[in-house]
């Protein structure tokens, strides 16, 4: 490491803030899934039952990797579902089997390349995700 | 707590699949059409999982563990109610087996893990839903409880 020399008072652009963890988008992705189950409840009441249990397991998600990463969980997903509900049920369903299918993709791939101390988490989370597309049929 | 090495905890997955090909065997004579079918096909995943482990372990000059000729169900399975209960049982615990292989091992072996842990806890959420148990899902498959 360089000594400290007078020229740092200047040169604070020189210590970057560390990387963002790898696993930072999942928390918000995590949040962005819960949200779309949520908008879907409110918008199908009959299946506010079965989405809002799908999206209490994302929630939990987001808080178990907000803990892992050592951030605090942030109170709202970043962006608001970027669609919203579609009129009927069948519809709402086929749109969160896909975003569900897409985050399955997303853990499948972060379990791959995670550390040792990760890959049990993020596994659960890309099986989870994948029994939600069963439970959404 | 020590990390396993790949091979225990392959082992442990590979007695893990015994003991559910054991239990299948006394679920599919409590259940009959679709449900039957399923549990046949399940049986069958779990067959060819173990198959593929002895041939793993036994060419990587790993221990392989013996099968048994019995295992200890956790409860009685005397009907249908019963059968789908432990069906779901046994899906989650073969879960729990290849999950905790996930951090020993990675590339293909991490796959192949990864692999197992999502078809199980799938089937798992299909044995609920047979069942008719609300929530069919839980948010950490395979996780200890």
């Amino acid at each position: 490491m360089a000594p400290l020399t007078g020229c740092d008072l200047f040169d604070r652009d020189d210590q970057p803030a560390p990387p963002p963890d790898p696993l930072r988008p999942m928390v918000d992705e995590s949040l962005g899934l819960a949200a779309a189950h949520r908008a879907s409840a409110t918008a199908h009441p009959e299946l506010a039952d079965r989405l809002n249990a799908i999206a209490e397991a994302h929630t939990a998600h987001a808080t178990e990797l907000a803990r892992v990463i050592g951030v605090a969980l942030p109170s709202a997903p970043a962006a608001a579902p970027s669609t919203t509900p579609a009129a009927d049920p069948a519809g709402a369903l086929a749109a969160l089997r896909a975003l569900e299918k897409a985050g399955q993709r997303t853990a499948t791939a972060a379990c791959a390349a995670a550390p040792a101390e990760r890959a049990a988490l993020l596994g659960s989370i890309a099986a989870a995700r994948a029994t939600h597309q069963e439970a959404l049929k | 707590m020590k990390q396993p090495s790949a091979a225990e905890a392959l082992a442990g997955a590979l007695s893990a699949e015994y003991a559910a090909i054991y239990a299948y065997g006394r679920i599919g004579v409590r259940l009959t059409g679709a449900a039957r079918d399923a549990a046949r096909q399940a049986e069958a995943a779990h067959r060819r999982r173990r198959d593929a482990l002895v041939v793993q372990l036994s060419t990587s000059g790993g221990t392989v563990p013996p099968d048994r000729a019995g295992y200890a169900l956790p409860f009685p399975v005397t009907d249908r109610a019963s059968a789908l209960r432990l069906a779901v049982e046994v899906e989650e615990r073969t879960a729990a087996h290849w999950r905790a292989a996930l951090a020993s091992t990675t590339g293909a072996d991490r796959d192949q893990a990864l692999a197992a842990l999502v078809e199980y806890a799938v089937r798992a959420t299909r044995w609920r839903k047979t069942a008719g148990v609300t929530p069919p899902t839980v948010a950490f498959p395979g996780r200890p409880t």
